[in-house]
């Protein structure tokens, strides 16, 4: 699969949001103009770019508050390893 | 063969509004957060003594009137709702009572989409037995909401909405569709109460029978399975996006409905919304806003519409019609 790269996920979740920059070593919850339906309406575009890749809120795992677009990247990438392998 | 046609149509609301503000100040967020997330700046709260069926009475009274008819006219009664009157017996039982209805009285559950299945079901009986038909969407979540949920709390609002449906000679509906994904039980539920979990002590401390919804996946499922419907029934009856004079979609959320409008091409004036002022009424919301539409001026005769729901479960539906007969 052509994953997106970090730089375009950023892209993407800032179209999205409508948020002026979005930090990717920044914890989701801590950006300004960024919320979880801004995170699913992004998700479903995904999902329907890449049905393969089985992508699920699960990216989006925040218990420690922590989680970042980085992290989320990180997820994506080992989805993509996934299928592959 | 008997078509159904629309000629009556009304709705109940209460008259308590409560605004963004007042459920900001009691969950501690801001008013703009609220509004932001949802797009809902009021909505109606029932007040002791008003329920699910007086709601739905004066709606269906209200849509009989319209209609030029009493309760001694119609044959069959069906109220779509989540939030019934009580466990047992079926809250048309007691809008039947209320209103007089000759005929039969029965409920929907499909959650929000139950008025869209309503209507489905009320064409296809129609066609075995051509006599009127009063449909009403009620629901009062207010009343069934954790008071300290925040997710649910800001979106729920109570209220009524009915039509009236008589047999035709013109049929008015060129496609629709309804389905389900039982697998998706979990993304809003109310756990205890029923058979699989009855009522104890220990699930009202835990708050079981409150409804809990998990917002992601609804979002996530609500545009998915939106657009698919919307997708669906307009491919069915040949006809463009571009070729609609009106949406109603299910008034759940603003940010759920700009993408399903976004995802389908749908423009923003192509679609009818007013939960602003009433929150999200469930199985109500339709039926409220296709009253407003027809109320002020906004569907008009010969009109191309169309009704798109979902729910918990989760349900879907979407009907297309052409407003007064193809």
């Amino acid at each position: 699969m052509n994953m997106p790269a970090l730089e375009d996920l950023v892209g993407q979740l800032e179209s999205v949001s409508g948020a002026q920059q979005i930090n990717p070593e920044v914890p989701l919850m801590q950006i300004p103009d960024v919320d979880s339906m801004d995170l699913m309406e992004w998700l479903y575009s995904f999902q329907n770019e890449f049905p393969e890749a089985k992508a699920d809120a699960s990216l989006f795992e925040n218990e420690d508050g922590k989680t970042t677009l980085k992290l989320v990247h990180e997820r994506l990438m080992a989805l993509d390893t996934a299928v592959s392998a | 063969m008997a078509y159904i046609q629309i000629t009556g149509w009304g709705v109940s609301v209460p008259d308590r509004t409560v605004s963004s503000a007042e459920i900001a100040e009691k969950f501690g967020v801001d008013e703009d957060w609220i509004v932001s997330r949802c797009g809902i700046r009021e909505r109606r709260f029932v007040a002791d003594g008003e329920t699910t069926a007086s709601l739905a009475v004066e709606a269906g009274r209200r849509a009989m009137e319209r209609a030029g008819l009493t309760g001694g006219d119609i044959a069959h009664l069906i109220v779509a709702t989540a939030t019934p009157e009580q466990p047992s017996p079926a809250t048309s039982a007691f809008v039947q009572h209320e209103l007089g209805v000759a005929g039969s009285a029965h409920d929907i559950n499909a959650e929000c989409s139950g008025f869209v299945y309503g209507l489905i079901m009320a064409s296809a009986l129609m066609q075995i037995d051509p006599r009127p038909i009063l449909l009403i969407g009620s629901d009062t979540h207010s009343l069934t909401t954790n008071p300290a949920d925040r997710d649910l709390g800001i979106l729920v609002g109570d209220g009524a909405g009915a039509i009236v449906l008589t047999p035709g000679e013109t049929d008015w509906i060129h496609s629709w569709d309804l389905g389900a994904d039982g697998s998706r039980t979990g993304s809003l539920q109310a756990k205890a109460g029923g058979s699989r979990m009855p009522m104890t002590q220990e699930a009202l401390d835990n708050g079981l029978h409150y409804a809990k919804i998990n917002g992601n996946e609804i979002y996530l499922n609500a545009v998915r399975l939106t657009v698919a419907t919307v997708r669906k029934t307009l491919q069915a009856a040949g006809k463009p996006v571009e070729a609609l004079d009106l949406v109603i979609p299910h008034q759940a959320n603003i940010r759920i409905i700009n993408s399903i409008a976004n995802h389908t091409g749908l423009a923003q004036e192509q679609i009818f919304t007013n939960l602003e002022r009433y929150g999200n009424t469930a199985s109500a919301s339709i039926p409220i806003a296709l009253t407003e539409a027809l109320d002020s001026g906004l569907l008009k005769q010969g009109d191309l519409v169309l009704l798109a729901g979902f729910g918990a479960g989760m349900t879907w539906g979407s009907v297309l019609m052409t407003w007064g007969g193809k």
